[in-house]
C-alpha cells in the first residue's frame, strides 16, 4: 500500500447558477497575459453543448485519455511511446487556435478620437494575435445557455448515448432543459498529460497531487494538448511553452482556497483532502466501463480507519493532513454518501474532481403533484426526467446508469426528508422509507442537507494546514507575475537571436 | 589566406559558439528552450513544410554522420554501385523534401498574419541559411555526382582534421567551390545555433522512451526519505542506462574516423590462418609500397634530374605513369616525331589520377568525373567536370653518356638539339629546376 493525500474537489452543479465568476476570477489572475488570451483555465459550459475547445468530449478527433488494450494493459490513446516521436514534427490531432477561438478586443480609442461626424463612433473588434480588425465567428462561450442550439446542442458527443426520441424530447421547445458544467484542470490521479509529456516537465506534486508544467523544462512538443481529454492544457503562442491550471498553489500553500472556489457565487465548490492508495491506481482504471466509478471510489481510503491513518502516518503524512482528511467534505460526499461522480471516468485519467449530477432539470418534468407520497413512483420520474439519465450517465459514469440515479435517489430521498421535516406534509415513517430505499440514515440526511445549503466557507473549504517550512514552490505573488509568464519565471521569453 | 580564415578560424569559432553558447543559455535562460511551434496558428501549411523537412534533414544528417564516422565501412559498402545508386537517389530525394519544407517554411511566414505576430528576424535568418546549406549539398550532389563514394576520401581528413585539433586546408583548397561554400555555410549554422530556435535539436526527448509513465516530484523531506529507498532501485537502473548510452554517444563521436578500426580490431579474432597469412602479405605490400615511396622522396630530394623511362620504352598510345618532384603522379608519351610528351596525371578537378590510355582524337580520361584531356595541351573538354587543363612537366634527353641533347620547359621553350638516330637510343628525365 502506498498512501498518498490528495487535495480534491466535489463540484455541486445543482447550485451552479452559470455566472462565470469562476472563469473571470481566474482569467484576471493567470490568464490576462500575451499568448494566454484564449485560455480560460476555469470555464463554465452549458450542457447540452460543444463546449470549449468545440467537441473536447470526442476522443475519436482529439485522442486525448487512456484505453484498455486488447491485452488488459493501458495505453495513451495517441503520443504513446510508439508514435510520439513522428508526432513531434506534426501532431494531427492537437486542436488549433480556431477550435478555441481567436482572441479580440475592441479599439476604444477610436470612441474618444474620431473625427466629428453625423454618425456615432463605434468600437471595432481587432484581433488580440494580429492587431487587425476581425469578425468574430465564435467566443468562450459561444453556445452559453442553449444560444446557437440545435446547431451546439446537437453535436454534443453524449447524446449519442440516448434514443432519437430522448434526444428529440430533450430539444423540444418549451420542454428544453440544460445545464452548467464548470470545468478546471481534474488534477488526475492518472494524468494522461504527465504520462505523455515527452521533456518531463509535467509533473504531479507528491505532497498534495496537484499537476504542474516546469516552465523550464518544458519544449513545446505539445503532447500534453492532446493527451489531456478534458483539454485543459493550453498551448502558449507566445512563449511556446503549455500552460494549466495550477489550483491556485500559491493561494493554497497560503491557507486560502483557489480563486474559483473563494469568488464562486453560488458556493457549488468544495475542497478537501482524500487518501488513496496510489498503487491500486492502476488496476482500477482497468476495469470495465460499467464498474469504473466503483472501482475509482475503491482506491480511496477512508480516513477515519484506525489502521489507515497509521499508515499514512508511517507514509510520512503530516497530521494534519489527516485530521483535514476525515473532515473533509469531498470524502463525505465521493465515498460516504456516494453522491459525487467524476466527470468522463471512461478517459481512465481517475480526475479527483467530482460532480454531484443535478436535479433540477431531472424533476422539471414532475407535472401534477410537486411530490407524490408513494416511493415508487417518486423514484420513477428520475427516469422519466426531461435532462434523461443516460445523458447524465454519458458524462459522469461512462454511460452506466447506476451509479446517476443512486445518486439522484440519494438527493431527492434528503428533499423529502427535509420537506417532510420542515413542511410536514409528508408523514415522517414515509420520509424514513425512502431514505432507506436510498441507503441514507436521518442524520446522513441532516448532514448531507446542511452541508449543500448551508454551509460556510470553513465547512466547503477543508484547506490542510499551511506548513511554511515545507512550502513547496517559492513563487511571486501573482499581481507582481503579470507580464511575465505568470507562473513563478518573470523573465518574457524571447524567440531567437 | 582566405581559406585559412574559413576553413580554419571559423570552425573553431563556430564549435566554442555552439559548446559554449548552448550551455550559457540552457544554464541561464532554460525557459526560452522550446521548439516555438506555430502548429497551434497555423496547421495546414505546416504539414507540408514539418514533416518532409523533419524526415528529410534526419535521413541526410545520419548519412553524413555514418559516412564521416565510419569512412572505412562506408567506402566499403559504396563500393557496390547499386548501394551508391540507391544512397545517393535516397540522399537525392531527401535533399529534395527539404528544400520544398524549407520554402513551405519560409512563404507561409508571410502569407499568414498569425504568423507574423510570432515571427522575429531570427526565424527567417535560420530558414535562409538553412536553405543555403542545403541549396549547395543539392548543388555539390547534382554536379559532383557519387559524392557518397568520393566525399569521405577526399572530406573526411579535413573535418578529422578539425576535430583533432589538426586542421589541414590542402585537402580542401583543389575543392569545387559549390564544395566550399557548403562546408563554410555549415561552420555559419553551427556558430548560430545556441543563438536561434535550432536549440530545440538539443532537447530531443529520447529520454522519454526509458520513462516511467508518471511522474511524481516529492518535495517535502520526509516524503523524499519514504521514496528513496523504492526510487533508488528503479533510479539505478535508469541512471545506469543513460550513462551508458551518454558515454556510448561520446565515445562514438570522439572516435570519428578511428570507429571502423575497432570493429577491424574485434573481428580479426576469427579470421583462419590462410585469411591471417593474406593479411599478413598485404601489410607487407603495404610496407614495401611505403618504402619504395619513402626512396622516391629522398631520391627526388637528393637529385636535380631523375630519369622516367629510355626513349624506346614509350609509346604514343598507352602513357607511362612515374612520380614527379612533387611525388604526383605523371605521365610520359611520345609524339609522331618520336619526342616525349610529359604531362601531370593529378585531375584538376578533384585529384583522381588521369588513366594511360590515348583515345582515337589524341585523349586521356579521367575515370572519376568523366573529364578527358588533350595529352598534348592537357585541355579539358567542353562541359568536362574539370575546367583546367593539366599542367605540363619540362623534361631534358640525355644520351648514354649522361650528355644533355634537348631540353624543354613546361610552357614548351626548347634548347639544343638531337637527330633522329640519337632519338631512339636517349634517355627521358624531369628535372629539379622545373619542379
Amino acid at each position: 500500500m502506498d498512501i498518498r493525500a490528495h487535495l480534491s474537489m466535489v463540484f455541486h452543479l445543482d447550485k451552479c447558477i452559470g455566472c462565470h465568476t469562476c472563469s473571470v476570477a481566474c482569467k484576471n489572475i493567470w490568464t490576462d497575459r500575451p499568448g494566454a488570451e484564449y485560455m480560460w483555465w476555469n470555464n463554465v459550459e452549458t450542457k447540452p453543448g460543444t463546449g470549449y475547445p468545440t467537441l473536447w468530449e470526442d476522443q475519436l478527433n482529439y485522442k486525448g485519455g487512456w484505453m484498455l488494450g486488447a491485452d488488459r494493459k493501458l495505453r495513451l490513446r495517441s503520443q504513446d511511446k510508439k508514435d510520439f516521436l513522428p508526432k513531434l514534427f506534426y501532431n494531427p490531432n492537437q486542436p488549433g487556435l480556431d477550435d478555441y477561438y481567436e482572441p479580440w478586443t475592441y479599439k476604444y480609442q477610436d470612441l474618444f478620437d474620431a473625427a466629428a461626424g453625423d454618425d456615432q463612433p463605434t468600437a471595432i473588434p481587432v484581433s488580440k494575435i494580429t492587431g487587425e480588425p476581425m469578425e468574430i465567428r465564435s467566443g468562450p462561450n459561444w453556445d452559453d445557455d442553449l444560444s446557437g442550439s440545435p446547431i451546439y446542442g446537437e453535436n454534443d458527443p453524449n447524446l449519442k448515448a440516448l434514443t432519437p426520441e430522448e434526444r428529440q424530447m430533450m430539444f423540444e421547445i418549451e420542454r428544453i432543459s440544460m445545464m452548467y458544467l464548470p470545468r478546471i484542470c481534474n488534477h488526475c490521479a492518472n494524468p494522461s498529460c504527465v504520462a505523455s509529456c515527452p521533456s518531463g516537465a509535467l509533473y504531479k506534486r507528491g505532497e498534495d497531487g496537484i499537476v504542474l508544467v516546469n516552465q523550464d523544462k518544458c519544449r513545446g512538443w505539445r503532447a500534453c494538448v492532446t493527451a489531456c481529454p478534458y483539454k485543459k492544457i493550453y498551448y502558449n503562442w507566445k512563449t511556446g511553452k503549455s500552460e494549466k491550471c495550477i489550483l491556485c498553489y500559491p493561494r493554497v500553500e497560503t491557507g486560502q482556497a483557489p480563486a474559483c472556489f473563494h469568488t464562486c457565487v453560488g458556493r457549488i465548490r468544495y475542497m478537501g483532502v482524500l487518501l488513496y492508495d496510489a498503487e491500486r491506481i492502476e488496476e482500477a482504471m482497468k476495469a470495465p466501463e460499467e464498474g469504473l466509478v466503483e472501482a475509482q471510489r475503491s482506491v480511496l481510503l477512508d480516513p477515519h480507519d484506525p489502521r489507515i491513518v497509521a499508515r499514512a502516518l508511517d507514509a510520512g503524512i503530516p497530521p494534519g493532513w489527516i485530521g483535514s482528511a476525515q473532515r473533509s467534505p469531498v470524502w463525505k460526499y465521493v465515498s460516504e454518501w456516494k453522491l459525487a461522480l467524476p466527470l468522463h471516468p471512461e478517459f481512465r485519467t481517475m480526475p479527483m474532481l467530482y460532480y454531484v449530477p443535478p436535479l433540477l432539470p431531472v424533476m422539471g418534468r414532475q407535472e401534477s403533484e410537486v411530490y407524490g407520497h408513494d416511493t415508487g413512483e417518486l423514484f420513477a420520474s428520475i427516469d422519466k426526467a426531461r435532462l434523461p439519465i443516460r445523458y447524465l450517465a454519458s458524462l459522469f459514469s461512462a454511460g452506466d446508469p447506476g451509479p446517476v440515479r443512486d445518486a439522484l435517489r440519494r438527493l431527492l430521498a434528503v428533499r423529502i426528508f427535509q420537506r417532510s421535516s420542515t413542511l410536514g406534509d409528508i408523514a415522517p415513517e414515509q420520509a424514513s422509507k425512502v431514505l432507506r430505499e436510498a441507503g441514507l440514515t436521518e442524520d446522513q440526511a441532516r448532514q448531507i442537507y446542511t452541508l449543500t445549503a448551508l454551509p460556510g466557507p470553513e465547512d466547503r473549504f477543508m484547506m490542510p494546514p499551511v506548513q511554511r517550512e515545507e512550502s513547496i514552490e517559492n513563487t511571486c505573488a501573482p499581481d507582481q507575475c503579470k507580464g511575465g509568464c505568470g507562473l513563478g519565471p518573470t523573465q518574457v521569453p524571447e524567440r531567437g537571436l | 589566406m582566405f581559406d585559412l580564415l574559413i576553413f580554419v578560424a571559423l570552425p573553431y569559432v563556430a564549435l566554442l559558439s555552439l559548446v559554449v553558447g548552448s550551455w550559457v543559455r540552457y544554464r541561464t535562460h532554460a525557459f526560452s528552450y522550446s521548439s516555438l511551434s506555430t502548429q497551434f496558428l497555423e496547421d495546414r501549411w505546416l504539414l507540408w513544410a514539418s514533416a518532409p523537412w523533419h524526415a528529410g534533414i534526419i535521413v541526410v544528417l545520419l548519412g553524413h554522420l555514418a559516412a564521416f564516422a565510419v569512412p572505412g565501412w562506408w567506402t566499403a559498402f559504396m563500393a557496390t554501385p547499386a548501394f551508391l545508386t540507391v544512397v545517393e537517389s535516397v540522399g537525392l530525394l531527401c535533399g529534395w523534401m527539404c528544400l520544398g519544407g524549407l520554402v513551405i517554411f519560409l512563404v507561409r511566414r508571410f502569407v499568414n498574419a498569425r504568423l507574423q505576430a510570432v515571427t522575429t528576424l531570427a526565424d527567417v535568418l535560420v530558414v535562409l541559411v538553412l536553405m543555403a546549406q542545403v541549396g549547395t549539398g543539392l548543388a555539390v550532389a547534382v554536379n559532383h555526382r557519387w559524392g557518397a563514394a568520393w566525399a569521405p576520401g577526399a572530406l573526411g581528413p579535413y573535418l578529422h582534421g578539425v576535430l583533432t585539433l589538426r586542421p589541414d586546408v590542402s585537402v580542401l583548397t583543389d575543392m569545387p567551390p559549390f564544395v566550399k561554400l557548403h562546408i563554410a555555410s555549415a561552420w555559419v549554422l553551427l556558430a548560430m545555433f545556441p543563438f536561434t530556435r535550432l536549440v530545440h535539436v538539443l532537447s530531443l526527448p529520447l529520454r522519454y522512451i526509458t520513462r516511467a509513465p508518471q511522474r511524481v516530484v516529492w518535495t517535502s523531506s520526509r516524503a523524499s526519505v519514504r521514496f528513496e529507498e523504492r526510487a533508488a532501485t528503479d533510479n539505478e537502473r535508469r541512471l545506469f542506462l543513460r550513462a551508458a548510452l551518454s558515454a556510448g554517444a561520446g565515445v562514438a563521436l570522439l572516435s570519428m574516423g578511428t570507429l571502423d578500426k575497432f570493429f577491424k580490431y574485434f573481428l580479426k579474432q576469427d579470421l583462419t590462418e590462410d585469411e591471417q597469412a593474406h593479411l599478413l602479405s598485404a601489410k607487407l605490400r603495404r610496407l614495401k609500397q611505403t618504402a619504395e615511396e619513402r626512396e622516391l622522396e629522398l631520391e627526388r630530394m637528393s637529385r636535380d634530374a631523375i630519369l622516367v623511362a629510355p626513349m624506346a620504352e614509350l609509346s604514343t598510345t598507352r602513357g607511362k605513369y612515374f612520380i614527379d618532384y612533387q611525388m604526383r603522379p605523371a605521365l610520359a608519351f611520345k609524339d609522331a616525331e618520336g619526342l616525349p610528351i610529359v604531362i601531370s596525371a593529378k585531375c584538376t578537378h578533384l585529384g583522381c589520377t588521369v588513366g594511360q590510355d590515348v583515345d582515337a582524337q589524341g585523349r586521356i580520361l579521367c575515370p572519376c568525373h568523366v573529364s578527358y584531356f588533350d595529352i598534348k595541351t592537357g585541355q579539358p573538354n567542353l562541359g568536362a567536370p574539370a575546367k583546367e587543363a593539366l599542367p605540363r612537366l619540362g623534361w631534358a634527353l640525355k644520351d648514354g653518356n649522361g650528355k644533355v641533347l634537348l631540353v624543354q620547359d613546361p610552357s614548351g621553350g626548347r634548347e639544343g638539339s638531337a637527330e633522329p638516330g640519337q632519338l631512339a637510343t636517349s634517355l627521358l628525365y624531369i628535372l629539379k629546376r622545373y619542379a
